[in-house]
Formats: C-alpha cells, sequence, structure tokens
C-alpha cells in the first residue's frame, strides 16, 4: 500500500515537473526588462521562490515534530523531524545558490548582505548545526531529547533573525504577490502557482521517502543487534 | 523553591574564584584579539572608531565561549553531570544555576576587559558611558540565556567547543546585532531615539530565551 502511493506521487510528481518547466519556459511570456541578461534570469524566480518556501515548510516540520516528540516519546516524531530537517537544508541550500545566480545578472553582484540573504544564510547555517549535532551523539533516547530541543529553540529564531536584519536596507524584490497592483501578471502568478504546488508535492514525496528509509535503517540495526547477542 | 539553583550558582562562583580560570582565560584571550586585530587591519584612529563595538563584541562573543565550554565540562568529571540528572528536583533549577554562574563570570570578565579597550582604542570617557551597562547587561544575557542550554546540549558529544560554537552563533546572531548597534551608538555619543526600544527589544528576546530554555532544560538532562 505504502510504496503504491509512492508510485502514484511519483508519476504525478514527473507530469507535474515537465509541464512546469514547459510552462517556466515557454508559456509565461518574457518580463520587460531593459537588460536582455534580466529576462531570461528572471525565470529563476520559478524555482528559488518555491524552493525557499519549502525549506521555511519543513523547518516548521522540524519544529512540530520537536514538539510532539518531546510530548509523546515516540520514535516517530523524531524521525519525522530528522527527514525534514535534511530537506530543509537541501532545498534552503538551493535557494543559496539560485539567489546568486540571478544577482550576478541583475545586480551585477553575487551577494550582499541585505536582510533576505543573510537571514536565509543564519537559517541554514542554524539547521546544518543540528544535522551536525546528530551526526556527533549516539544513537539513542539522549540524541532525540538534545536534537528536539535545539529543533524547538532554532525555529522560535527564525523570526527573531529576520527580524533583527530587517531594518536595513533591503535589495532583495519585494513579495511580488503581495503588491495590489498587479505586478505579477496572470499567466505568470499561474506558473507560479503551479510551480508551488509541484514543489510541495516534491516535498512530501521526499519526507516520505526519507521516513521510510530512516525506518528500515531502525529495523536493519535492531537485527544487527540481535545477531550479535546470539 | 530555589535552594538548588543557589547551591549550584555558589558551588560554581567559588570553584571560579579559587582558580580564575576562566576568567583569566577569558581576559587574556581578549587582549590577544586587540593585540591581532591591530596588526591584521591597520586602520585609521576615525575608522578604529566605527568598527570599535563590533570588535568589543567579536572580544566578548569569542571569550564567552570559554566560559560557557568550562561551565559544563567541568561537571562531566567524576560523572557529576549524571549525578546532577539524578537529583530530584526540577532541572529548570540546574539551568538557573547555571545561567547566574555563566552570567557573573562573564560580567566581571567584561568589567575587566573593559579598561584595556578603552585604553587601547583611545576611546573618551564621558559621563553618557553609564548607558553601556543596561547594553553589556542585556547583550550578555541573552547570549548566555542561550549559551548555557547549548553549552548543556554540546557538553554530550565528543566535538563540545566546535559544536556549540556552531549551534549557539547562528542562534544568538540577533541578540549581538543589536548589541552591537546599541554599543555604537554610546560609544560615539549619538544616541537616538531608537536607543531605549531597541535596548526594550534585546531585554524582550532575553526573556524569551531564559523561559525557553528554562522550560527545555529537563529534556537534556534526561537519559
Amino acid at each position: 500500500m505504502r510504496s503504491k502511493i509512492d508510485k502514484i506521487l511519483l508519476i504525478i510528481l514527473l507530469i507535474a515537473f515537465s509541464v512546469s518547466i514547459y510552462l517556466i519556459f515557454q508559456w509565461v511570456p518574457q518580463i520587460k526588462a531593459s537588460n536582455p541578461a534580466e529576462q531570461i534570469a528572471q525565470r529563476i524566480f520559478y524555482f528559488h521562490v518555491p524552493s525557499a518556501w519549502l525549506g521555511f515548510l519543513a523547518f516548521f516540520i522540524v519544529f512540530c515534530g520537536s514538539v510532539a516528540y518531546l510530548a509523546t516519546r515516540k520514535r516517530k516524531y523524531e524521525l519525522i523531524s530528522v527527514a525534514s530537517a535534511e530537506i530543509g537544508v537541501l532545498f534552503i541550500s538551493l535557494v543559496l545558490i539560485t539567489g546568486p545566480i540571478w544577482a550576478k545578472p541583475v545586480w551585477g553582484i553575487w551577494w550582499t548582505w541585505d536582510v533576505r540573504l543573510t537571514s536565509s544564510l543564519i537559517l541554514w547555517l542554524i539547521y546544518v548545526a543540528f544535522l551536525m549535532l546528530r551526526r556527533y551523539l549516539p544513537d539513542g533516547s539522549k540524541r532525540a531529547n538534545l536534537s528536539a530541543v535545539v529543533g524547538i529553540i532554532g525555529f522560535t529564531d527564525v523570526p527573531i533573525v529576520y527580524y533583527s536584519i530587517r531594518w536595513w536596507e533591503t535589495q532583495h524584490p519585494k513579495a511580488v504577490m503581495a503588491s495590489s497592483d498587479g505586478s505579477l501578471a496572470a499567466p505568470m502568478f499561474f506558473a507560479f502557482m503551479f510551480s508551488l504546488a509541484t514543489f510541495t508535492l516534491l516535498y512530501v514525496y521526499l519526507i516520505r521517502k526519507r521516513y521510510q528509509l530512516l525506518t528500515l535503517e531502525d529495523t536493519l540495526n535492531k537485527q544487527f543487534k540481535e545477531m550479535e547477542i546470539l | 523553591m530555589m535552594r538548588t539553583a543557589i547551591s549550584i550558582l555558589k558551588k560554581d562562583l567559588r570553584m571560579e574564584f579559587r582558580s580564575k580560570e576562566s576568567i583569566l582565560a577569558m581576559w587574556i584571550f581578549s587582549l590577544l584579539i586587540f593585540v591581532i586585530f591591530n596588526f591584521t587591519f591597520e586602520v585609521s584612529r576615525l575608522v578604529m572608531l566605527e568598527i570599535a563595538p563590533g570588535l568589543l563584541w567579536v572580544a566578548f562573543v569569542f571569550s564567552g565561549m570559554f566560559g560557557l565550554n568550562q561551565s559544563f565540562a567541568l561537571e562531566k568529571e567524576n560523572g557529576n553531570l549524571r549525578a546532577m540528572a539524578l537529583m530530584p528536583v526540577d532541572g529548570g533549577q540546574i539551568y538557573v544555576g547555571k545561567f547566574f554562574s555563566v552570567t557573573i563570570i562573564m560580567l566581571m570578565f567584561e568589567a575587566l576587559i573593559f579598561p584595556i579597550f578603552i585604553i587601547f582604542y583611545d576611546l573618551q570617557l564621558s559621563l553618557g558611558m553609564f548607558r553601556l551597562i543596561p547594553v553589556l547587561l542585556a547583550g550578555t544575557i541573552g547570549f548566555t540565556s542561550l549559551g548555557t542550554i547549548l553549552s548543556a546540549v554540546a557538553v554530550h558529544t565528543r566535538n563540545q567547543q566546535i559544536l556549540l560554537s556552531l549551534l549557539l552563533w547562528p542562534l544568538v546572531s540577533p541578540i549581538i546585532i543589536w548589541s552591537v548597534t546599541l554599543t555604537g551608538m554610546v560609544l560615539s555619543g549619538e544616541v537616538t531615539a531608537a536607543f531605549y526600544p531597541l535596548l526594550l527589544r534585546v531585554g524582550a528576546f532575553d526573556v524569551i530565551f531564559f523561559t525557553l530554555s528554562y522550560m527545555l532544560f529537563d529534556f537534556i538532562l534526561e537519559d
């Protein structure tokens, strides 16, 4: 049953990604920009923003998993938060890579210490430390407890980090969805939402897969231990 | 009710005053930071004034790691950490005791290094400098409230010292950013209307970090 759902998910994902790539590179009209490089670079937005959204979603799940673990002590929640932290770090890494690729032709620089960029980098560092902590600890309830505590503190810190850098002048484009003057044209909006949905589905698929793998590892370790006893 | 916290605090301070291990190490290390900084960035006095607040906090944060690492590393000897976990008291009490001992040691170190900082970078002393006291207090409490709980987390790992830095620095960066801004305002004598709201904000986050750590500390001791 489990693998059947995964198979269906995978097929849907393959189709959805093909469609969104078509939408992004063929269907969406060219934006009007004086710089020709910017017209092409702009299309990275459809990958950049959904990756960022996915990163935040993943870290929120880490937080939920950590709270649920401390409340119930079920291994399941620990594994979910670990799987989610890994995916979150992966997608924030993508954000940090796609951002500079866009910034170079448009701003002329790879990096600037602007609020969004800096807070994304700090966020990335927080969760890399979370994963490293787990690396350094032997498996067991101690590790589960400690990482859950860090998972909770880490997520509480996210808005504070963002807030702390806010008043600096920002170079980063505004949240286009929020602007009332309709700066995001209808086809662009559709392509963006489609990409967002596809990425969210990808998260669901990845976390299921990673969770299954972690459970398998658990079973394997248990069997090894039993063999050692014999 | 706070008896456990107070006895831990007393014990830690007594140990520190007898050995002076942490304070001395922190003080010398800060001195080194100032010296190295001077040779790596040979800047004019005007530029120096601009970067002095940042330098001061770099010295505090780097040196503060000594105190934080020491705080729980000491307990690891002779299985003391386990004994603490077995104590039939609320884990939060241990946190409070440890937090106060680390904070007091760090504040004392700051008081001892500040005159050196003033002399080295030729800063003008004025009455307005007293505003620095709440700034240092708020910034340090933010740093140690998170630092204490994360030190207790990191002490369970092989690479305690590096891991504590990796965990703590990104999390505490907002507090440091604000503290540097506030220190800069005081040192340059340009205390604007934004000063007190910002100070209050640091204080508010101190309270949040302290409360959160207090609540979560029980889970760290558990086996």
